[in-house]
């Protein structure tokens, strides 16, 4: 072949370069195809999603929180139902006539032309009206607007019924804050969603919020919603049965705010299941502010009422501790309980002195009388003589310095000192003093008041000590158990029966002619240990341990009142008024009147 | 009656048959993708329509052209040129603007685009003059008059201004020069020297505006005041020189001798590369080479190319293999892929029809332009396979740009699709070119010497 007036050479020039053009060419379309195979065939799956993404969006109805009830299925946390009006853009493509928004601005009292306006501007769904009274429900609805895309909805909100007795039990709801959604979103939760804080509402999140519903829509380039997939109904939260008595949980909280200082909190045991009965903590809140700018005034409360006092907080124990000094004492010493110590109202040791609450002293006492009297001195003996070991052994084997855990939020574990510590932190050494005033429950040692009347009601069982719970089961909205409190964390504290017997006729004795006279209750055994516990930032703060019936405990209390005073003038009327609506008796001044 | 039947087939015969399949398979396609597209827009006829009478129109130019001997234009080269030459410059007169660009004549019911046809009459000169004058190809006034004419046409496009117009001018001209047998060294300087031409102002451009973006970063800050300032640029270029003299020395000494013209040429190329350089940056304005830095690089414009780029490819990846089916593409219905019937129009396929149908449309793309580079093989004369070659250049790469654009392989560089792309001029033009095709087909020779 070749070219027309040309010779052959200049033909097979081209030719030799045409076919390195030809390679070229050829490789380029190859290197096109391996690029289509590739976005579609290997990436394809993730492109889809992407575009998928792109066009889908949610608009999510909320759905109602569970119910929370209390031990006899009174509700304490439920939820009403309000109305209101939302215009849908997407429905019907048109805007309500002029006159039609007219009579919604009457019966609304606002204008809403310019919310309408933007809602089909950007074709998004817009709340026109919150919480409608039942009167501009009915008017709206008879109008019938709902044909130009305003319809009207109910929409749950949250309502405590006893807004500061359970305020700390159940706890309250709020949005999701910035800070915290990251982590939440793995968890299904999204932004604007309402979590709970404290208490129940926090705990038992994942049963009691429910399913939200709402459209899924798809939307074009602009924003703009095209069409409605489908619209899913929004599903009730499980609802959460407590243990909570209301009764009791009343009482308390009554009894509490009337208290010396109205500052403090109360836990009710059951002693054999270790159910919380009552778990107050005063000053309480009302949860139904939550989000208002009232809620904020709890902020800056300086009695700390959004403090759950009852977990939180950490006390000394007090002469309350003189149980524990009491048991290792006839464990490990099998002390004598009749032998018998002076008491002078003070206790010499090298040259400090520690002096009894008494300060007359109290003359000869023994194991048990210094138990009901409360005497300091022979309990300062008795700690020297067991030592700070001993001592630290039997504060660890009540459940001092550990979470109890309780299924609610928060829980502080205290602290029990021991010499090492000191010498990590302190720089110094452990003294002598050191144990003697841990043996009367004072120095480094906190406590909360969970575990004071989880201490409790182990010495009411002989040392059965159950994990103390709030909530019994969880029913999800078709009524199935989704959740049941199990009895199994049982750890006995293994005391010889010697060491019980003159710890419950101690303790009985207590109320009976002791320091804790003032909840004795004709027909009821109630056995106990008052406290008042020294502080170095403020007043004394007011104990009260107890349990009762003595010879077959049902219930185990422990009271304090913050910076109360003494434990048997100002803790102890506490204890009593819960036994009287315990045990169902009018109180003896009821009686006189 | 008889007469009229061989009229016919006069007309059509020794057409390439594979060819003309190609085109209208291709025409097939663009049709249901631009039905596609309109609908959504409320104008599924409108688009459609617009697209089928050109194809009509073009069709029936195709067969003109095709029965007119190509040959004539050999001889006609000087007219096609002044021709051309006087269709860019009165769009510059009086055309309308669109977007920014003064390119369309507006006949009130139609418009169009003389950038289409120009381009085409520039490949018939071309070719006609490299045929002429194929006996001095080593000579420079050769390669000065080629680029003379060359830069003409580019600078009167790019007044419009419309710089993706003009791309296709540069590989057209270079494997033309390269087929006829200049030597690959004296284009790679050609390369060289518009580089360095267009490289420096725009390197210039890009730095200001990085500079505005980074005032901490103060190593980097320093350098572009003190390039901008002057002598640092010129050390620079200096050491390049250098660079490439001392190498040639190594080189020499090694026994490996290349002539001493080599370098010598190269360097000269830097040189006026540089000093052509220093009169661009004088006359381009300032909103020329942003449009020019954004043009290169989508990146430092996010919010235009950038997006089209990144929902190009999720338009074409989410295709998978059978596609979401006619109308039913998400990224082009809800209109989250832009320019859909024009620039990204292979993304709709690529979604609606999924990998297969937009294999098979790359597949005849493919066969469309061998069958133009098996024209240019089998001409008749010389000026047939050059025009031949010059337009199979033009198709593949504007297919290949266009195509590597919208998969994300390229900047976004607003060529369109010849053939799939809604628009008249478009298709028209190229119609108009595969008819010349067609005329040197057949026309292809019938004798072998020898």
């Amino acid at each position: 072949m070749v070219w027309q007036k040309e010779n052959k050479f200049s033909y097979e020039i081209f030719i030799k370069k045409y076919k390195t053009v030809f390679v070229i060419f050829v490789l380029l379309f190859v290197c096109l195809s391996m690029r289509l195979f590739y976005l579609q065939i290997i990436k394809g799956d993730r492109y889809r999603k992407i575009s998928d993404q792109q066009r889908m969006h949610n608009t999510y109805e909320r759905a109602p929180r569970g119910i929370i009830y209390s031990e006899d299925n009174t509700a304490l946390v439920e939820n009403k139902f309000i109305f209101v009006i939302l215009f849908y853009p997407f429905k019907q493509g048109q805007v309500p006539s002029d006159k039609n928004i007219k009579e919604m601005n009457k019966i609304l009292k606002k204008d809403i032309r310019s919310m309408i306006d933007m809602s089909y501007k950007y074709g998004k769904v817009v709340k026109l009206a919150d919480n409608l009274s039942l009167e501009e429900m009915f008017k709206i609805r008879e109008k019938k607007f709902n044909l130009e895309g305003i319809s009207v909805l109910r929409e749950s909100r949250r309502v405590y019924c006893y807004p500061e007795v359970t305020s700390h039990i159940a706890g309250y709801i709020g949005e999701i804050g910035a800070n915290e959604i990251e982590e939440l979103l793995k968890h299904g939760y999204k932004m604007g969603d309402y979590i709970g804080r404290g208490g129940i509402e926090q705990t038992y999140d994942k049963y009691l919020r429910g399913k939200d519903g709402g459209w899924q829509v798809e939307m074009n380039a602009m924003g703009r919603q095209i069409k409605e997939f489908k619209y899913i109904q929004s599903e009730i939260g499980a609802s959460v049965y407590s243990t909570i008595n209301l009764k009791l949980q009343k009482v308390a909280y009554e009894a509490l705010r009337n208290s010396s200082t109205g500052r403090g909190a109360v836990v009710v045991l059951d002693a054999k299941t270790g159910a919380v009965k009552t778990l107050v903590s005063c000053p309480g809140f009302d949860a139904n502010k939550a989000g208002s700018k009232d809620f904020n005034r709890y902020l800056e409360d300086k009695k700390l009422s959004l403090f759950n006092r009852a977990l939180q907080a950490l006390y000394p124990p007090g002469s309350v501790f003189k149980i524990i000094t009491f048991a290792a004492a006839a464990e490990v010493m099998g002390t004598n309980p009749e032998e018998t110590v002076q008491c002078n109202g003070n206790f010499k040791l090298g040259d400090r002195n520690y002096s009894c609450w008494c300060k007359q002293g109290h003359g000869k006492v023994n194991l048990f009388s210094a138990m009901v009297q409360s005497c300091n001195v022979y309990f300062y003996r008795l700690g020297l003589k067991l030592g700070v070991k001993n001592l630290k052994k039997y504060a660890k084997k009540f459940h001092l310095g550990q979470k109890m855990g309780i299924d609610l939020p928060n829980e502080k574990k205290g602290f029990v000192p021991n010499p090492e510590w000191k010498k990590s932190k302190l720089k110094t050494r452990w003294l002598h003093g050191d144990t003697v005033i841990l043996s009367i429950g004072q120095g480094a040692l906190w406590v909360t008041p969970l575990q004071m009347a989880c201490m409790i009601s182990a010495v009411a069982n002989k040392g059965v000590c159950r994990k103390p719970y709030i909530v019994d089961w969880v029913a999800s909205s078709n009524g199935g158990k989704i959740y049941s409190h199990k009895l199994d964390f049982e750890e006995q504290i293994i005391l010889s029966d010697r060491t019980w017997d003159l710890l419950h006729k101690a303790l009985l004795e207590v109320v009976e002619s002791g320091t804790g006279i003032r909840s004795k209750i004709a027909g009821i055994k109630i056995a106990g240990k008052t406290g008042t516990a020294q502080n170095p930032q403020g007043d004394n703060h007011a104990w009260f341990v107890s349990y009762a019936p003595a010879d077959n405990p049902k219930i185990a209390i422990a009271v304090i009142i913050e910076n109360g005073g003494g434990g048997g003038y100002n803790a102890v009327p506490v204890g009593r008024k819960i036994y009287e609506a315990y045990f169902n008796m009018k109180s003896e001044e009821s009686l006189k009147q | 009656m008889i007469q009229s039947k061989n009229f016919y087939r006069r007309l059509v015969s020794g057409i390439d048959s594979w060819l003309i399949f190609s085109v209208v398979v291709l025409a097939f396609i663009s049709f249901a993708a631009i039905y596609s597209v309109g609908s959504n827009c409320g104008m599924s006829f409108k688009y459609l329509l617009i697209q089928l009478l050109a194809f009509i129109m073009g069709f029936f130019w195709l067969v003109l052209i095709a029965n007119f001997n190509y040959q004539h234009y050999k001889y006609l080269d000087k007219f096609i040129y002044i021709l051309s030459f006087m269709l860019l410059t009165s769009v510059l007169i009086f055309g309308s603007t669109r977007r920014g660009t003064k390119g369309w004549f507006d006949f009130g019911f139609i418009s169009f685009q003389p950038v289409e046809i120009a381009k085409i009459m520039f490949i018939l000169s071309l070719a006609s003059f490299l045929d002429k004058k194929s006996k001095e190809i080593d000579k420079i006034s050769f390669l000065v008059s080629v680029f003379a004419m060359l830069v003409l046409h580019v600078a009167l496009i790019m007044m419009q201004p419309d710089f993706s117009s003009t791309l296709s001018y540069f590989p057209v001209t270079l494997v033309l020069l390269f087929i006829i047998g200049v030597k690959p060294f004296y284009l790679f300087c050609i390369v060289i020297f518009a580089s360095v031409t267009v490289g420096v102002p725009l390197l210039e451009t890009f730095l200001n505006m990085q500079l505005k973006f980074s005032q901490n970063k103060m190593f980097l800050t320093h350098f572009i005041i003190s390039l901008k300032t002057g002598w640092v640029g010129v050390y620079a270029v200096g050491m390049i020189l250098f660079l490439i003299i001392v190498g040639w020395y190594f080189l020499w000494k090694l026994k490996i001798k290349i002539a001493i013209t080599y370098p010598y040429v190269l360097c000269i190329s830097i040189l006026l590369g540089c000093l052509s350089s220093l009169v661009v940056g004088k006359t381009l304005k300032d909103y020329q080479r942003k449009r020019l830095v954004v043009f290169l690089n989508p990146k430092a414009d996010l919010r235009g190319s950038g997006y089209n780029i990144i929902q190009s490819k999720i338009t074409i990846g989410s295709g998978k293999f059978i596609g979401k089916g006619l109308k039913k593409g998400s990224q082009t219905q809800l209109g989250f892929l832009p320019e859909r019937h024009t620039d990204f129009i292979f993304s709709v396929i690529a979604e609606e029809g999924g990998w297969v149908v937009a294999q098979i449309t790359l597949f005849f793309y493919f066969f469309f332009v061998w069958r133009a580079f098996v024209i240019a093989r089998d001409a008749r004369d010389r000026y047939g396979s050059l025009v031949a070659t010059g337009l199979a250049i033009m198709f593949m790469f504007y297919i290949v740009i266009n195509i590597s654009m919208v998969m994300g392989m390229m900047p976004a560089a607003g060529v369109p699709l010849p053939l799939l792309s809604y628009g008249g001029s478009s298709v028209f033009s190229s119609l108009c070119a595969i008819g010349i095709l067609c005329s040197v087909s057949m026309r292809k020779h019938t004798h072998c010497s020898d």
